[in-house]
């Protein structure tokens, strides 16, 4: 069958959608630049991953699949780490490297099980020109986000890509960079908000007044589950997973 | 190939040990089978010694003086022996630097791999245990007396009963929690010494000493150590090297500055 390469085509558009319309209902996730550092948050149990000191990763998708990538990149980071020095472990080799060859030879190889997963991993650096947003898809494509001096640097990932659009486009115009912790994360919420109501079909993006009154009907008795990396810290781990007291502060939970 | 210039290996081994997975790469060389050969020609490795630890009013304070010996020639006199492992442990060596450095640097990489891996923290006895294992498969070249490392191992416990907890070991991996305080290194007889009668006879049992008063404490029994014992470098007045003190306590680790430990020493040990 796959000799004949149209098959071959369409076998891998059949694929394409499948996991697309698989990860549609994937929980959306936001990833900030703060005053301190970089805040993910998404709502949702075990989404957000410490990876290495200054490596965070956010998935959605199947938890056996994401599960399989998370422990590979630790161990790539770690093993690299151990060997050289924590200043070593860079997150492009670990996305370019390691696992976009290995995501995209699960996708096409159409006999094989692809990776039902879509990642978004976040290193914080010295300064916050050095952080970096890498978002890697299930057949192993790569966004880079870096922040430029006239963008604030966040990313977002989404189950569809019209949600993450919106997501985008709802940041690039609230979003600043060098708010405090407890705003960064109002506006993640309500970024999260926007892209889980993503399939009303509306394209008008609500104002933050109407997103108040969605996110409590979206989040209901739901967790929101967020991480910070952080700049200066005395330690060398600078991932910390927030924990109730730190997001109690958020409106409407 | 290189091992560090290996792609992504898949798939990945799943939640096994680290050490293991560094040996699966070959990064840790293999468990060294006991070999009681003697090392080639007079090789002298490099040790250190003296360490101490003992629980205080605020939690355990751990010492370390600065000496590495090599045979009867002193290799360094700023030797750091008090390690930090994690937010609340700290491992102190006496024996074979290059073997404890490793070690130290293994058990570190091993509970943040456990934790990022497992999604919760090491138990404080799975990382009391993880530190014998790490001295069982040494135990070859501590037989060959090359790689001799006995350390102490101190942690703050802050599950079921918030309690400072310290542990020192053998060279064969064996642990042994101590209820008050642990010494090892060559100088640790007269430490042991020291601290047994202040803990016994002295103005108040070693629990009772404020943050201060352990401090002289730790010094004088350093500096006792080194009077009789060459490979101590107890406290060098002359170049005002002092000893590195750590404290565990349940807000985590603080180290003592240079500044504290030489105005402590001046008024109350010199």
């Amino acid at each position: 069958m796959i000799e004949e390469p149209y098959r071959w085509v369409e076998a891998i558009a059949n694929r394409r959608e499948y996991i697309e319309m698989q990860l549609a209902s994937g929980s959306p996730i936001i990833a900030l630049g703060y005053a301190d550092g970089i805040v993910l948050l998404t709502v949702g149990r075990h989404k957000l991953f410490e990876i290495y000191d200054r490596i965070a990763l956010g998935a959605i998708g199947h938890p056996g699949d994401i599960e399989r990538l998370r422990m590979a990149a630790i161990e790539l980071a770690s093993t690299e780490g151990f060997t050289r020095a924590a200043a070593d472990v860079s997150l492009r080799r670990l996305a370019y490297y390691s696992l976009s060859p290995v995501m995209k030879n699960a996708f096409e190889q159409i006999y094989g099980a692809p990776f039902l997963a879509r990642l978004l991993f976040a290193e914080i650096g010295a300064t916050p020109a050095d952080d970096l947003f890498f978002r890697v898809e299930y057949d192993g494509a790569i966004t880079v986000k870096q922040s430029k001096e006239e963008e604030s640097p966040f990313a977002v990932l989404s189950g569809s890509q019209g949600s993450a659009e919106q997501m985008e486009e709802f940041l690039r115009k609230e979003h600043r960079t060098d708010e405090a912790l407890s705003t960064a994360l109002e506006l993640a919420l309500d970024a999260w908000t926007l892209g889980q109501s993503g399939a009303t079909g509306t394209n008008e993006i609500p104002s933050r007044e109407q997103l108040r009154e969605l996110r409590r009907e979206r989040l209901g008795n739901s967790i929101v589950e967020a991480a910070v990396l952080e700049r200066q810290s005395r330690l060398a781990v600078r991932y910390r997973a927030l924990n109730e007291s730190d997001l109690a502060k958020l409106e409407q939970r | 190939m290189d091992s560090r210039t290996q792609p992504l290996q898949w798939p990945a081994s799943g939640a096994e040990d680290f050490p293991e997975l560094l040996r699966r790469r070959g990064i840790l060389a293999p468990v060294h089978q006991a070999d009681t050969a003697a090392p080639a020609g007079n090789f002298l490795p490099t040790e250190s010694t003296t360490i101490l630890a003992f629980k205080f009013a605020d939690g355990v304070l751990v010492a370390g003086d600065r000496r590495a010996t090599s045979g009867n020639t002193v290799v360094y006199d700023r030797a750091d022996k008090v390690l930090e492992i994690d937010r609340h442990s700290i491992m102190a060596i006496a024996g074979v630097p290059a073997t404890a450095w490793e070690m130290a640097r293994v058990l570190e990489h091993s509970f943040q791999f456990f934790r990022r891996t497992q999604l919760q923290e090491m138990s404080i006895d799975g990382k009391v245990r993880a530190l014998s294992k790490l001295l069982r498969d040494n135990l070859g070249f501590a037989l060959q007396g090359i790689g001799v490392v006995v350390p102490i191992f101190a942690t703050f416990d802050s599950k079921a009963l918030p309690a400072a907890r310290l542990y020192f070991y053998d060279a064969m991996g064996a642990q042994f929690e101590a209820t008050d305080f642990a010494a090892t290194g060559s100088g640790s007889p007269a430490v042991r010494g020291i601290l047994y009668y202040e803990n016994t006879w002295g103005e108040k049992p070693l629990q009772k000493l404020s943050r201060d008063e352990a401090v002289v404490v730790a010094l004088r029994a350093l500096d006792t150590a080194s009077e009789a014992d060459t490979a101590t470098g107890g406290i060098d007045r002359h170049a005002k090297i002092f000893p590195v003190m750590k404290i565990v306590s349940a807000d985590g680790i603080t180290t003592l500055s240079e500044e504290k430990i030489a105005e402590l020493f001046r008024e109350r040990v010199a």
